[in-house]
Order: structure tokens, then C-alpha cells, then sequence
């Protein structure tokens, strides 16, 4: 299906309303994937169609996937005359802005084949394998995307979107223990990105390290030092300040489902923590997993400071919360599919890395632990009370790593974790995720990361 | 695209040399209002049709969703080509080839609702009850569905009314979110009580409690336990069961809870938005002990599933991994509010979400309380019971239940719970956690 009829729709759309869109967006996907040693299938998707969105007494969306223009219109008219119900109408319109853009794949999903990529997941399986892993659980997936976006200001926006995914689950019996690991790769690229990853070295040491884990002590619950890895600080800034600061959210938009923000009531700058904590999120990242130059609505994407020198100092806006702001929309509208609506949402999130080298976080630290990387974890609904458990920590003595620990468990919450941030790390890195939001749920590409940090004085159980 | 083009579909498939083949033809017309701070934020509506197609050469599995017919015959062709190139799978042991006879569900009622009117409804409801202000979401769906095999065809309606409300005064919130399928018809005293319900927990208590972590006994709301069971239905497939994944491995004939619960999978009843006619295989569904009077008594199955573990199928395909349709726990002996009032020393918790396992194997988890949690003495609501969590495992929670409620509620909400009927459910030593 081609976008043959996004100038009718935002035609017919504009003479009856105040303001209106039109979007088309053509998904095709492929995913592949071994469970323990066996093959299961692949599935490959394409699904198009249209979006309208208008404004009248209130804002009204509907959605068609037929090349129809009775269709279609029966679609839009639906639109229109709910829009004619009463509703909040407030929304952010902007300038006319033209452009087109499209993320760079030198190994082009098209041109990568299936024997390649079922061969990839093949070798890790059995790599697992090798390793003793006795559940193993490998996908790949891939997608392209197509948009194409039109408003009554006159911006028409075209990009072109290529992403590279890879998760695995692997599970080791150590001594009649069960650990497990769940581990999530993608970037906005081609299929050189898998090149890149250094997949085998990555799963074998998530397997040296299941077992090593299954069988070390448990802690004693009381108050440690703490040093917490790149994986840990990526899905804190993600959840305890990307989520609270996506200000429909904060304004209730989302109060049903995910919640809303302890940032509720809340004016700006807000202290959250101690001074070293910066949190960036910046969909114009090239090559990241959630990198775009127009979000959804056809607003140049931009880095925010969502919470700077400890204070919370931006918010993350799409036109409709940036029309109840009565500010600019900072492109954070994203959807996750062509019969969705566009909702605040995060793109890269991460903790800005600070001037401290890794060895130098361990000094002066008596009675430590190291969290490396974390396996359950789950958030309030307001972004404030959290718990992450470890998965590959180590316990520290006199600034030196003394031995594993099985599952510590951080469970505390937004300004108490970022107060007890003391030093950040020089280092960056970032992990792949799906980030869920909005009714019907929505998940869209993101990467969370950041630096090694110290915290100081955290209860652990 | 229209019901008739899956024939043509069929014998392109056919003709192009699969042996096995499963379509599912749906077209869907939703209507959908989201609502927060008491007004109208969204008025969505959705018009779709899609054709979802399992093929499969021998072993060899490929599948896909066609959304516009016009791509149909480069689609067959993809297909074909994908087919020779894909390693086998095993774990595909065939379609059901059983040629079977389908029920006649109860009539449907026409449900046309004024979705703008209910909304109005619902919000007044809960702010005459106490609610400062509400957020939530209403559905009218409606899917006509049909599911075509070399062996098989299917064709039934199903989709339904699906109401959420939360409620919000301070720093308190309650929360109704319940499901009508297609032989209900929902009035306005109806949703009146959903909203006056979601408003209930605002008042029961102003005051926090100082709750301590340790081992608790909980009074389990509809929501929670539906919570619950809905995150860890999947345990229950033979699929997870045989990939090493399920807490239920090994214990069929087992007592696996109180003799009190009885867990069914029930996709015929029309009065949820689960209903279904039949699987994706085209094998038509059936309600399914799945836990009898404690016992572990089936797992979920498809055809291929059911093959490998030597049983029969279901019904309950997803045709490589068996699914839930429909979850109902049957109703206890005792009303809910007289499981309150005899809670000497707990909590109650009406709501959680969030729910994320470390060890699936083992069933280890922990979920986050929300829209109302209360320290409950002598039967008396005493506080409310904040920043706890339920930090335990699926077989603890089920072998320490004690008591299951006769009232029962049709609950489904968001992405937490699957369209279910649930009863409350008193649990012993439930472990609390709590941050520091």
C-alpha cells in the first residue's frame, strides 16, 4: 500500500476543522527465533495504513488501513464528527516545516539473508549451549519503516527508518539453582550493527557468570556503599525520570494506565537529587535504537535536560501536552504504529557520565557492593517508589571486588537514589528496550544507559 | 477485504505447495474515549481488517499478516520462497485435522452505546462518591472473526463493552476496570456502580499505617489476583512447561493449592470480551480446568503441543504457543466483605501492577499495590498501607490461599489483566517488602 491518498485525507480533513493531520506509515518486519536448540519459525509483517488526526471542540484520531477513498473518508468523517464532541482541544501547531530524512544501513535488511540471520542465532544457541545453559532463548528481528506526515500548517515530513533488534533469555541450574538472564540489543542501523555487538563474548560471559551467581551467599540486609553498573543506571533514568517527566503524565493523561508523575503539582527546577546527577534524553542520537530527526508529529527532534545538576528541569512534550503547556512541542511525540496515537515518549535516556574513572569509584569504599547488572525490577505508577535486584554483583572490601553476592535487592525510591549519588563514572553505554505506554498499549524502541555510579548509604536486602 | 477472498487465499497456498495452512480473516470496529481530569481527551475510532496466515511445508513454519489483499499474491510468493529457506522447525507436529462441529453461542445484543454519554456517567459517578478528579477509557469492539484451515472454518462475533475508571482524591486512587462481552447489555445504573466503585477506596482510610516488611495475610481483590494469575498464565502452557519455563513442571495430579480454588480457562462464555468460538487451529474451545479444587489438572495445549506431551488439545492454540482465552476462578463459599470483616490481623489490597519475575522457572516475582492498600485489624480498614510490595513466588501464593469469595467480578485492565472473572482471594503468609 502507498500513501496515495494522505493529500486527499489532509484536504478534506483541514476544510472541516481547525487543524488536522495526516500520516502514513508502511511497517515491513522479520523475526526469527531458536528456543533450546530448536528452530521456531519466522514470521515477516507488513502492515500500512493512514492516520487523521483533527481538532474542533475537541481532538478526535481515527484510522483506516483501506486504499479506499469511500473507506478512508467514512474513517475521517467518524473523526470529524466526534471531534465536534466536547473535549480538551488544545494542542501545539507550529510552522511549516518540509524535509526528509532516512537512517543510514550500509548492510541493508533487504539485502542481509535468512540463512545469515538463522545462522547467528544458531551459533548462540549454541554457545549456550556449550555453556550449560539449560534454557535458551534467541530472537532477531528487524523492521523498516516508512512515514509519511502532512498538517494544515503545511509540513510534510518524510523519513525512512531501518532497526536491528536482538534479545536473548538464557537460564543455568547451578548446585539445584535457577538463575537467569534476559539481555535486549538494538540500534536504528542496518545489519552491521550485529557485526558490531560481539554477541558470543557478551553470552559467554552472561553464562560464566549465571553459574558463579547461582551458587554465591545471599546478602545480609544494612546499609552499603554501593557501586551500580551502566545497565542499572540506564533503566533508573528511564523509569525514575524519563517516565515522570513525559508531562502527559504529569498532567494526568495517563492516569488509568501507567500513572501519573510525583512530579504531579510539582513547579520546575524540582530538586531530585545530589548535584552529580544529570539525565539526558536525546532522540537525535544517531544510529541509537530510538533515533529520529522528526518525531511523529513532524517536529525536529532535539536533546532535553530532563533533570540537570540534580534538579528536574525539563519535560518531555508531544503537541497535545505542549498545547496544554502553552509552549513548544520538543518532539517527543512518538506512536508506535500507524493505527496509534502519538503520546510523549523517551527516546535515549541516560545518566550524562561524569569525570570519575571506574577504579577511582572504588576508592575509600570499607564495605561495598558492586551491582553490575539487574534482573527484576518494577516502578510505582507515580515514578517513585523502585526496586532493582542484581544480577551479576560482587561484594566490596577496602575498595577491593571480595566475592559474589546473589541477588541483592535495591528497593527504594526516586530523590533517595539520586541523593545518594556521590560520584559518576566516565564511561557510557547503552542497552536496547520496548518501552510501553499509552491505551492500547504501545511499545516503542528506546535505549537507556549511562555510567558506573557510587551511591552512598543504600539499605540493600 | 472481505470474509470470501480467504477460499482464493486458501488454494494459492495450496497450489503453491504448503501442506498445512491456517487463516484467521478479522475485521474490527472499535470505538474507544479516553478521559482524564474529569474531561474528554481522545476520541479514537478504528476501522481494520487483516488476514493473519500460518503455512507451513512439512516442518518447515512461516507466517504473516496480510492487511491489503492487493499484496495477497506477493505475499503467497514470499511465503514459498521464505519456506525453502528456513530451517525445520520441530516443535510443529500439524494443524488439527479433526473435522469438528462448533457450538451456536448465545445471541448477541445489540450494543450500541453512546460511549460521550457513558463517560459523563461514569466520571459524575465517582465524583458524587468522593473522586476529585478521574482518568480512564471506554471500548465498544466489535470483531467478526473467522478461522480457516485445510481441515476446518469458523465464524463467530465477539468483542464487547470494556469500562476503566480510576479515581483520584490527594494522594489516594481506586480503580474499577471491568469487561461486557456481546451478550450483556450495560446500562447506566451499571455504570454508575463502576464508577461509584472506583471512588470506594478513597474513604476508607486517611491515615497511613506503619507497616513493616514481613509475611502477611492478604485479602486479594479481583484485580490483584487476576493480576496475578494473568502474569503467570503463560506457566501453564505446554510450551513454557517443555522450554524449561514453567513453575508447574512435573505436577500434573499434584496439589498445587488450597482444595478451595478451581482455575478454568472459559472462552465460551459470551458475557466477556474473551470469547472465542474456537483456537487459531481452528479446534473449536471449551472451558478447561485448568486447577481443580487444587489440583493441577491440565495444561494448555494446542494441537502440536498436545502431540509432543502425549494428551489432546485444548483448544487453546496459538498453534506453537497454547494461550489463555478467558480465566475465571469458580466462586468460593464466603461473600468478600465477610472475608474483611474476619481479617483479624492483614492487609487488604485492592490493585497492583508492574509485575516482573527474576526466576521465571520458579515463579519469583514481585508486584506494586496501587488504588488502594490497607492495614486491616479486627476487620477494621486501620490505614493505609504505602510503598509496599508483594515480593514472593506464584507456588507460595497459590499453596498458602485459604479462602476464595462467592462474589466474583469480570476484570480486565490495560496490559495487567486479561479479560478474567475473579473472585477475592484470602492468602496466607503473602511476603511483604518495602523501601527504605
Amino acid at each position: 500500500m502507498e500513501p496515495d491518498l494522505i493529500d486527499k485525507i489532509l484536504e478534506y480533513a483541514s476544510a472541516n476543522s481547525s487543524y488536522a493531520e495526516a500520516r502514513f506509515m508502511d511497517i515491513t518486519s522479520n523475526y526469527l527465533s531458536y528456543r533450546n536448540g530448536e528452530f521456531e519459525g519466522l514470521d515477516f509483517g507488513r502492515e500500512s495504513g493512514y492516520a487523521v488526526r483533527v481538532v474542533n471542540n475537541s481532538i478526535s484520531m481515527a484510522y483506516s488501513n483501506s486504499s479506499r477513498w469511500d473507506d478512508v473518508k467514512r474513517s475521517v468523517d467518524m473523526a470529524l464528527e466526534r471531534s465536534r464532541f466536547r473535549g480538551k482541544n488544545s494542542i501545539y501547531r507550529g510552522k511549516e516545516v518540509k524535509d526528509s530524512w532516512k537512517v543510514q544501513a550500509k548492510k541493508k535488511i533487504e539485502d542481509f539473508s535468512i540463512e545469515d540471520k538463522s545462522a547467528i542465532l544458531k551459533e548462540n544457541d549454541s554457545i549456550m549451549k556449550d555453556g550449560g545453559a539449560s534454557v535458551r532463548v534467541n530472537g532477531l528481528s528487524d523492521k523498516r519503516i516508512r512515514q509519511f506526515y502532512r498538517n494544515s500548517m503545511g509540513s510534510e515530513i518524510s523519513g525512512d527508518i531501518s532497526r536491528i533488534y536482538y534479545h536473548y533469555m538464557v537460564g543455568v541450574v547451578e548446585s539445584g539453582e535457577f538463575e537467569q538472564s534476559v539481555e535486549h540489543y538494538g540500534a536504528s542501523s542496518g545489519y552491521e550493527y550485529i557485526d558490531g555487538l560481539n554477541l558470543q563474548e557478551k553470552i559467554g560471559h552472561d553464562i560464566s557468570d549465571l553459574h558463579q551467581s547461582a551458587a554465591a551467599p545471599r546478602i545480609n540486609p544494612g546499609k552499603f556503599d554501593i557501586i551500580v553498573g551502566p545497565e542499572i543506571s540506564g533503566i533508573v533514568a528511564h523509569e525514575s525520570c524519563g517516565h515522570p517527566t513525559e508531562y502527559d503524565r504529569i498532567i494526568g493523561r495517563e492516569g488509568a494506565q501507567a500513572g501519573e508523575s510525583f512530579l504531579t503539582g510539582k513547579k520546575i527546577p524540582f530538586r531530585i537529587g545530589s548535584e552529580a546527577v544529570n539525565v539526558i534524553d536525546d532522540p537525535s542520537m544517531e544510529g541509537s535504537f530510538g533515533y529520529y530527526r522528526y518525531d511523529d508529529e513532524g517536529v525536529k527532534s532535539r536533546k532535553r535536560y530532563l533533570y540537570k545538576d540534580g534538579m528536574a528541569s525539563d519535560y518531555i512534550l508531544n503537541r497535545e501536552s505542549a498545547g496544554i503547556l502553552g509552549v513548544e512541542s520538543n518532539g517527543g511525540g512518538r506512536t508506535a504504529s500507524w493505527n496509534l496515537e502519538p503520546l510523549a515518549r523517551m527516546s535515549t535516556t541516560y545518566i550524562e557520565p561524569g569525570n570519575h574513572g571506574f577504579e577511582e569509584l572504588f576508592d575509600g569504599i570499607k564495605k561495598g557492593v558492586y551491582i553490575k547488572s539487574f534482573t527484576e525490577w518494577n516502578i510505582d505508577d507515580i515514578r517513585f517508589n523502585e526496586k532493582y535486584v542484581g544480577k551479576e554483583a560482587y561484594f566490596i572490601t577496602d575498595g577491593e571486588v571480595s566475592g559474589r553476592v546473589r541477588r541483592p535487592v535495591i528497593e527504594t525510591n526516586t530523590i533517595s537514589f539520586y541523593s545518594a549519588v556521590d560520584a559518576v563514572g566516565k564511561d557510557l553505554e547503552f542497552n536496547a528496550g520496548t518501552c510501553g505506554k499509552g491505551d492500547p498499549m504501545q511499545g516503542v524502541d528506546v535505549w537507556m544507559g549511562g555510567p558506573h555510579m557510587r551511591l552512598r548509604s543504600v539499605h540493600l536486602q | 477485504m472481505t470474509s470470501p477472498d480467504l477460499d482464493s487465499l486458501m488454494k494459492k497456498l495450496t497450489s503453491r505447495g504448503f501442506h498445512e495452512i491456517a487463516l484467521q480473516y478479522t475485521k474490527t470496529r472499535t470505538e474507544q474515549v479516553r478521559f482524564s481530569q474529569n474531561t474528554e481527551d481522545l476520541h479514537n475510532y478504528w476501522d481494520e481488517s487483516s488476514v493473519s496466515v500460518f503455512a507451513a511445508k512439512g516442518k518447515r513454519t512461516v507466517s504473516t499478516t496480510i492487511a491489503d489483499f492487493a499484496d495477497a499474491d506477493e505475499t503467497v510468493n514470499r511465503l514459498w520462497e521464505i519456506s525453502d529457506r528456513i530451517p525445520e522447525n520441530p516443535r510443529f507436529v500439524g494443524l488439527n485435522p479433526e473435522k469438528v462441529k462448533y457450538t451456536k453461542p448465545q445471541d448477541s445484543i445489540d450494543s450500541e452505546y453512546d460511549l460521550q454519554d457513558m463517560s459523563v456517567n461514569l466520571v459524575n459517578s465517582a465524583i458524587e462518591n468522593g473522586a476529585e478528579r478521574t482518568a480512564g477509557v471506554l471500548y465498544n469492539r466489535s470483531h467478526s472473526i473467522t478461522v480457516k484451515t485445510n481441515h476446518n472454518e469458523c465464524t463467530y462475533e465477539t468483542g464487547g463493552l470494556e469500562v476503566l475508571i480510576r479515581s483520584f482524591r490527594d494522594d489516594r486512587t481506586g480503580q474499577e476496570a471491568r469487561h461486557f462481552g456481546k451478550s450483556i447489555r450495560v446500562d447506566s445504573k451499571t455504570i454508575q456502580q463502576i464508577g461509584k466503585g472506583s471512588a470506594q477506596p478513597l474513604s476508607l482510610a486517611r491515615e497511613s499505617a506503619d507497616i513493616k516488611p514481613g509475611k502477611y495475610r492478604v485479602l486479594m481483590s479481583p484485580y490483584v489476583i487476576g493480576n496475578i494469575i494473568s502474569y503467570s498464565s503463560d506457566f501453564l502452557s505446554y510450551h513454557s512447561v517443555e522450554s524449561g519455563l514453567s513453575c508447574f513442571a512435573d505436577l500434573l495430579g499434584k496439589q498445587v493449592s488450597d482444595s478451595g480454588l478451581t482455575l478454568m480457562d472459559d472462552p465460551l462464555d459470551t458475557g466477556g470480551v474473551g470469547f472465542r468460538l474456537c483456537d487459531n487451529e481452528g479446534t473449536p474451545t471449551r472451558k478447561n480446568t485448568l486447577i481443580g479444587n487444587g489440583v493441577l489438572k491440565s495444561y494448555m495445549h494446542s494441537y502440536s503441543t498436545a502431540k509432543r506431551n502425549g494428551a489432546e488439545t485444548t483448544g487453546n492454540a496459538g498453534i506453537l504457543n497454547p494461550t489463555a482465552w478467558q480465566l475465571k476462578i469458580s466462586p468460593g463459599k464466603v461473600d468478600s466483605e465477610k472475608l474483611l470483616s474476619q481479617l483479624d490481623d492483614g492487609l487488604w489490597i485492592n490493585n497492583c501492577w508492574y509485575t516482573r519475575y527474576q526466576d521465571y522457572r520458579n515463579a519469583v516475582f514481585s508486584t506494586v499495590p496501587r488504588d488502594g492498600a490497607f492495614y486491616v485489624k479486627n476487620g477494621e480498614v486501620k490505614g493505609i498501607a504505602k510503598g509496599i510490595r508483594i515480593s514472593d513466588s506464584v507456588p507460595s501464593i497459590l499453596g498458602n490461599v485459604k479462602a476464595v469469595s462467592r462474589d466474583t467480578k469480570t476484570v480486565k485492565w490495560w496490559e495487567e489483566i486479561g479479560p478474567s472473572s475473579m473472585p477475592s482471594v484470602l492468602v496466607d503468609s503473602v511476603n511483604i517488602s518495602k523501601g527504605f
